[in-house]
């Protein structure tokens, strides 16, 4: 390693500590409407699976829905999917999991998140992001025609990224926090 | 002289008694006619409340009730007065509930013509479109509602700000969004969480920038 090569990464660390500080630590009242913010996404993705989910819903619903409920996430995000008959746990493109989801052979689907609260509080990380994890409870209910009844609870992790953004609307520009979750892994499954 | 003095007593004597006996006689008639005045009263009650207790009196609820008023405020001390007032009493009781009842079914029909008239009829406003979206459980009627809002704004694509927090100059949003998703969201997540804040309208008068605030 030259002396220029350690003179530019001397540079560029110190440039990086700069921004990091330089970004000023936002207020309570701010970080507050943050955290809801960001726990109102993830009860919105409970409510978009429990209608993908839905065998009532129409097939073009589900469709848009789908496509409301990708917007939530980060690209590359997975889905754990588990089951009381297999030990193991799947983990699908979020794409695939709702598709999936929509193709289930049960006649009656009831898909419901309860308990969402934080494990992990968000906090700001060296890049400006702020990550956190919320974790929720899902019920799922399935049912046939012939009388077969599979039910479960998951416990399952969201981690959650928000990040200050900026864009231009009508020639203002707006700043705003863009909230996009990630991986959801699975923790638990129990019956009933 | 004395036969003259005990004749004059004697006349005086028989004057007084006279008018003694006068006045027992009038007060025995006085008696006899206020007998036959409360005897007349207590008839005229008891015939005026049997017409209030039966249907064919004609009058109205406030009338009948104004009549047994004047009864009850005669004090007669008659047990079958007594008793008749008590059954007047209950039955007009009865009947003001009903009248009540049925005053009350009147407003609610009313109130229930008067909202369907508006829904039909009236210009829905922006903020009434977002709860009927948010409370509808009909995907069809959820449908019709956001295509009729949908023509108060410019395009579908109208940029919608929702504001999550602001501190003194610092205002934070949430994601911008357009108004079909918006009205979309509400159509999915049932719930209506903002409020609106501000409206920007062009010379058409629809709506090209729409703010809402977290209620």
């Amino acid at each position: 390693m030259n002396k220029s090569t350690i003179f530019l990464s001397l540079i560029l660390i110190f440039t990086a500590v700069i921004t990091v500080v330089a970004q000023p630590e936002i207020s309570p009242e701010r970080k507050l409407a943050i955290d809801s913010l960001a726990l109102e996404k993830v009860k919105d993705l409970g409510k978009y699976i429990s209608i993908i989910g839905n065998k009532d819903t129409p097939f073009s619903e589900a469709n848009r829905v789908i496509d409301r409920a990708l917007e939530l996430f980060s690209d590359g995000s997975q889905m754990g999917v588990s089951s009381l008959n297999n030990k193991d746990i799947q983990y699908f493109g979020i794409r695939e999991y709702f598709q999936r989801l929509m193709a289930l052979n049960y006649d009656r689907v009831k898909i419901e998140w309860f308990n969402i609260e934080y494990i992990s509080d968000l906090v700001r990380q060296p890049d400006g992001r702020y990550v956190g994890v919320i974790t929720i409870y899902q019920r799922f209910t399935g049912e046939s025609d012939d009388g077969m009844k599979y039910v479960d609870t998951t416990k399952k992790d969201i981690t959650v990224y928000v990040e200050r953004k900026q864009t231009q609307i009508q020639g203002r520009v707006i700043g705003f926090w863009d909230v996009l979750l990630g991986d959801i892994r699975v923790t638990e499954t129990k019956p009933g | 002289m004395k036969n003259a003095n005990r004749l004059l007593i004697l006349i005086f004597i028989v004057v007084a008694s006279a008018g003694v006996f006068s006045c027992k006689s009038q007060k025995k008639i006085a008696a006899e006619q206020a007998a036959a005045a409360e005897s007349r009263k207590i008839a005229k009650a008891k015939a005026d409340l049997e017409e209030l207790l039966s249907d064919n009196s004609g009058l109205s609820l406030d009338e009948k009730e104004s009549r047994l008023k004047v009864i009850k405020d005669m004090n007669i001390e008659d047990t079958e007065v007594k008793d008749l007032i008590v059954k007047v009493d209950e039955k007009l009781k009865r009947e003001r509930e009903a009248l009540m009842a049925k005053e009350r079914a009147a407003k609610l029909a009313k109130e229930r013509e008067d909202q369907l008239r508006n829904e039909n009829t009236e210009q829905k406003s922006l903020d009434d479109y977002f709860k009927l979206i948010a409370n509808s459980s009909n995907l069809g009627t959820s449908n019709r509602y956001i295509g009729e809002a949908l023509q108060l704004f410019a395009s579908d694509e109208v940029p919608v700000l929702i504001i999550i927090s602001k501190s003194g100059n610092i205002v934070d949003y949430d994601r911008p969004t357009t108004i079909k998703k918006y009205l979309e969201y509400l159509k999915d997540q049932k719930v209506d969480r903002n409020k609106i804040d501000n409206v920007v309208y062009d010379a058409n008068g629809k709506i090209t920038e729409l703010e809402l605030i977290k209620k």
